[in-house]
């Protein structure tokens, strides 16, 4: 069992790793996801002993589950639930200031919004924006209110 | 008058050195509280505060001070440790002193200068506020007896100069003087603090006198010279010295009063100081002194020489106050009796006769506007007062006889001429260079044919001046309080009686002579001008290119092209910013894994036909999570993704763990809803992105793959090698089962969260109260209906929602919340727990959203004081952990107590462990409501932007 719990977790943390390495930012955050469950996981499967739930009356004779990996373990899961919605919101947000979650694009951006700042600095001052990226759809006409 | 024995310990009252200090640390922020209000009172309250904390230096040097020795860090040895020795007086009455002239002369200069500049006139408390906290700073750094003490005086002194030089923030030329100025003292402050580590880690302590004494009794040797070297390099720095010296120029950017007070007396003292402070570790350490003597005589031929090409005033000054301060150097490097003597009495005349030339260069370009001497000229009869005033002081500078100055040379000829005849030519030379440019300065401003007009200049600065210039000829004649504090330092330098006696001897004596040479050869300086002129140019242009403001400039370009590259190649690709965190890690914890004393000692554990379930999830789930990998879209990926959670959920089940089992569905549940409503956000256009093969990465082969294989297998080599740790027989876990009636629960986990390990919860709990701030401030409504308008989604969707989803939504609210209540309530009985009971009742709530929009759900439920529910959870839940304290218990002492019987309201038991769960029950309820709130409104703004 040992052996399959490990094996559980590694496939688990595995294909968050890999979903963390890919460009597009919703997955990186599905791969942190992934990896907070592998740890879960782990943490639950760190318990001493593996028995019956750890609620009074306790049945005679039989093994308890370790409860202390319990309590940490759901900690974690509310902790990590916390860390993914703020992820998530943080991601929204690059998308509304960047009109993309392409990690190519949005360096991209990042360089150009440099390369504004010392023109800035050369000129003075400050200068406008154009806030969609080039090839990206521009804005339909009367779309704003 | 050496002060030999201290007073008795104990006096708090009649101390000076704690007046001193209190009165020196208070003044900027009186100040800053009177110019807040009446701002034109602001430079007299400055004036008063300085005035009184000179006078408590005044006390305490004619007075019997006592050390003031409080502990600050016991275990490290550190203590803020003050005493007002001889050195302590001699700067601490310099600093309150010209900082009292200072103040006077800034409450005149800042008003005109603000309105030069057209800045409101209330911006002069800040120069007021920081020239006092300067003097504070000084004061402190003079006193203390403790070198990680004196460190955080030093560095203040440097981050305040920092914002002085500053002051015309708007000017381009003024911040990049001033961070120039803490980038060579702020660096060089790094290796006095090296210095004092050093010492600290040798002779374990950190106390001044201590080691002092210790370094006196031991032999001298490489770690001992290296420290020496350090802290001198410190102290070299902060005088502007050769080769260093290339910021205090450029620092005259800053204001006038600031350059006055900084660069004639405080900040450039400091370094100096810090040499007599630390003096006997410099002469312990082999060569540093004759280090010193290099230095100080390269700085005295070079400032001099440069003085004399300059033509801006305060450019001129700059350079003298190199020079000068290379005289200062220069005694302590020829070292003795008489060289530490010198130093301390030449601090002081210097002080008071530069500042007096620096206020008369501020107050000359107020008068006539100009700032170079070729426009400047005549104004003998313009401004007659502030002539007279300034001569006084050049006079003293220039080391006329009846001045102060007179002495300062005739000490330097005496300690020059111990060490011997090229040393005493040497320093002749230097006087000599000084006479000429304070001739050049003062004649070239007030002699010769008029060239600029004058204006009416307020008495504020012109009476500093007067008042500086007399006092340096009333040393001249009595001489001897300068002669008691200079005696009185050079002791504390050298650890031992110094007699001061300077007097005039009208007799033949080398010393005279030598002053005689001096006049003669400045004389000499100015007459023949035409003939070394070129070289001198042409001295300060190889200065200019090769020099080390040079270096500065190059390294300056250096690191900001270092810091770019790193820059770019992080924007560049945030997924090989990834791998650089994840491979050095795995590698580190691969290594501990190794380096185990279990390593290798897998076992497989036994498989029985009872986990069969358990195994069957778990292959649902590890399929879940490599379909969730290789997801062509974000639909899917949200699918499989909550599939893998369900999956775990299951598993806890069949594990033993039903709390957990309970959180971790409802969690998965809600995750799910968020991931989905944030989708309907993004356009089709992210969703064909997410779905075409750019996600890969334009920069990236196919080694992804490889690497999640890799990480997979990390992870799988850490997880076996820790469970097939053999497990202890006696665990934590068992105590706590034995304890948890005694905690009037019967759910042993819920024990556990509430009450053995309450203090985790508390900060687990507090995480996710600033997640919710965090995603407050990110998304923060209204902000986001202006930008999602630029990019409007396809039209909007009809309503999905039908008569019999509103009532069902409608008829299962109120049953929710009483489900969570009962959920937390009897959580101590049964399953469930704080955690749990917010999930189930945030799920109530987005039950609402689902079914009737976010419009009516907002003016249904007051669902936009989430923050605050869960702010309120904060509190009730840090009250629980805390109150027990304010009885004298260990935090999170729940009550009743084990043994006692509970109160019941029915089956219901009242235990203040409920009282914690309630506020982790808020957290929880709170951060889910805003989240889900955040994300609907979004919805809701882009809809109404698509229509």
């Amino acid at each position: 069992m040992i052996f399959l719990l490990s094996l559980g977790v590694a496939v688990l943390f595995g294909s968050g790793a890999f979903l963390i390495l890919k460009a597009d930012l919703i997955r990186v955050v599905i791969g942190m996801v992934l990896i907070s469950h592998s740890a879960n996981l782990f943490i639950i499967a760190a318990g001493l002993s593996r028995g019956e739930p750890p609620v009074y009356p306790l049945p005679d004779g039989r093994e308890i589950s370790d409860p202390l990996v319990q309590a940490m373990a759901l900690t974690a899961i509310v902790i990590s639930f916390g860390v993914a919605a703020l992820l998530l919101s943080l991601v929204y947000r690059v998308y509304t200031s960047h009109f993309s979650l392409d990690l190519d694009e949005l360096a991209e951006a990042e360089e150009r919004e440099e390369a504004i700042q010392e023109l800035e600095v050369f000129v003075g001052r400050p200068v406008r924006r154009v806030p969609w990226p080039e090839g990206a759809a521009p804005p339909r006409a009367g779309a704003g209110e | 008058m050496v002060r030999a024995g201290r007073c008795g310990e104990g006096k708090t009252v009649l101390n000076p050195t704690i007046w001193l200090l209190v009165l020196a640390f208070a003044a900027a922020p009186v100040t800053a509280v009177v110019g807040g209000m009446r701002p034109h009172l602001a430079a007299r309250a400055g004036t008063v505060m300085a005035g009184l904390a000179f006078g408590a230096a005044l006390w305490g040097w004619l007075g019997d001070p006592a050390p003031v020795d409080v502990a600050w860090a016991p275990e490290w040895g550190l203590r803020f440790a003050f005493e007002l020795d001889g050195l302590g007086a001699l700067y601490s009455l310099l600093a309150t002193g010209i900082g009292l002239t200072t103040l006077v002369y800034a409450g005149g200069y800042a008003p005109r200068h603000l309105a030069h500049q057209g800045r409101p006139a209330a911006e002069a408390t800040r120069l007021y506020g920081l020239l006092l906290l300067f003097m504070g700073a000084m004061v402190g750094l003079v006193l203390a007896q403790d070198l990680i003490l004196l460190f955080v005086f030093w560095d203040l002194t440097a981050v305040v100069s920092y914002l002085l030089i500053g002051y015309d923030r708007q000017e381009a030329e003024s911040r990049s003087a001033a961070l120039m100025a803490i980038v060579v003292t702020g660096v060089s402050a790094v290796l006095l603090l090296i210095g004092a580590l050093m010492l600290g880690a040798r002779y374990e302590t950190f106390a001044i006198p201590e080691i002092v004494a210790a370094v006196g009794a031991s032999e001298g040797d490489g770690y001992l010279t290296g420290t020496a070297a350090l802290m001198a390099v410190a102290g070299l720095a902060k005088s502007a010295q050769v080769p260093f010296h290339f910021w205090l120029p450029r620092a005259m950017a800053a204001p006038t009063p600031v350059s006055a007070y900084l660069h004639s007396a405080a900040m450039v003292a400091a370094g100096v100081f810090l040499l007599g402070r630390l003096y006997p570790i410099l002469e312990a350490g082999e060569g540093v002194r004759d280090g010193l003597l290099v230095v100080g005589l390269a700085s005295m031929g070079i400032g001099g020489v440069l003085a004399l090409t300059r033509d801006v005033m305060k450019q001129v000054l700059a350079y003298s106050t190199i020079g000068q301060y290379g005289y200062v150097v220069t005694m302590l490097g020829l070292g003795g009796e008489a060289g530490a003597a010198g130093a301390a009495f030449y601090v002081v005349a210097h002080a008071v006769a530069k500042s007096a030339l620096f206020y008369t260069a501020g107050a000359v370009s107020e008068a006539t506007g100009e700032t170079r001497l070729a426009h400047l000229g005549g104004l003998r009869r313009d401004l007659p007062l502030l002539g007279v005033g300034s001569a006084l002081a050049a006079a003293s500078l220039g080391a006329l006889p009846l001045t102060v100055g007179f002495f300062k040379d005739e000490l330097l000829f005496h300690a020059a001429l111990e060490r011997g005849a090229v040393f005493a030519g040497l320093a002749a030379v230097g006087a000599a260079l000084t006479v000429a440019y304070v001739w050049r300065f003062w004649a070239g401003i007030f002699l010769g044919p008029r060239r600029a007009a004058t204006e009416w200049l307020p008495r504020s600065l012109v009476l500093p001046v007067v008042v500086l210039g007399v006092l340096g000829v009333l040393g001249g004649f009595v001489v001897w309080p300068v002669a008691d504090l200079a005696s009185e330092a050079a002791s504390a330098t050298i650890l031992a009686t110094v007699p001061v006696d300077p007097a005039y001897h009208l007799d033949p004596r080398a010393e005279n002579l030598l002053a005689l040479a001096a006049f003669a050869l400045g004389a000499g300086i100015v007459v023949s001008r035409r003939w070394w002129e070129r070289f001198a140019l042409d001295l300060s242009r190889a200065g200019e290119r090769f020099g080390p403001a040079r270096g500065y400039a190059s390294l300056l370009v250096g690191l900001n092209g270092l810091s770019d590259g790193v820059h770019r190649i992080e924007v560049r690709d945030l997924r090989a910013r990834v791998a650089s965190v994840l491979v050095p890690c795995a590698l580190l914890v691969g290594a501990a894994v190794l380096a185990a004393p279990t390593f290798g000692e897998f076992r497989a554990g036994s498989v029985e036909w009872d986990d069969l379930p358990l195994i069957l999830v778990l292959l649902v789930g590890c399929g879940a999570a490599v379909a969730t990998a290789f997801a062509g879209d974000h639909l899917t990926m949200a699918l499989v993704v909550s599939g893998v959670g369900y999956s775990l959920a299951v598993f806890y089940v069949f594990y033993g763990a039903p709390n957990v089992a309970l959180v971790a569905v409802l969690i998965e549940t809600i995750f799910t809803l968020l991931f989905l409503g944030m989708l309907v956000l993004l356009p089709p256009r992210v969703a064909e992105f997410a779905a075409s093969r750019r996600v890969e990465g334009v920069r990236r082969g196919r080694r992804d793959p490889l690497i999640g294989v890799v990480a997979g297998l990390f992870a799988f080599v850490v997880a076996w090698g820790t469970l097939s740790r053999p497990s202890p027989a006696e665990s934590v876990a068992s105590a706590q089962i034995a304890l948890t009636p005694d905690a009037h629960a019967r759910d042993v986990v819920t024990a556990i969260l509430a009450d053995f390990r309450g203090l985790d919860t508390m900060g687990e709990a507090t995480v996710i109260a600033v997640a919710l701030i965090g995603i407050a401030s990110l998304l923060r409504r209204g902000d986001l209906v202006a930008l999602q308008s630029r990019e409007a989604p396809q039209e909007g969707r009809p309503p999905v929602t039908t008569v019999m989803t509103q009532t069902v939504a409608r008829l299962l609210f109120a049953p929710t919340l009483v489900v969570a209540a009962a959920i937390m309530v009897k959580g101590y009985a049964d399953t469930g727990d704080g955690f749990s009971a917010g999930v189930i009742a945030a799920l109530g709530v987005l039950l609402q959203y689902v079914a009737f929009g976010h419009a009516e759900v907002e003016r249904r439920l007051p669902v936009h004081r989430a923050l605050y529910l869960a702010i309120a959870g904060m509190g009730i839940a840090l009250l629980t952990t805390f109150l027990p304290a304010v009885f004298g218990r260990p935090l999170l002492t729940h009550w009743p107590p084990a043994g006692d019987e509970a109160l019941r309201i029915g089956s219901l038991e009242l235990i203040t462990a409920v009282v914690f769960d309630v506020g982790v029950f808020c957290i929880v309820f709170g951060f889910a409501v805003g989240a889900i709130d955040v994300i609907a409104h979004g919805q809701r703004a882009f809809r109404r932007a698509a229509v």
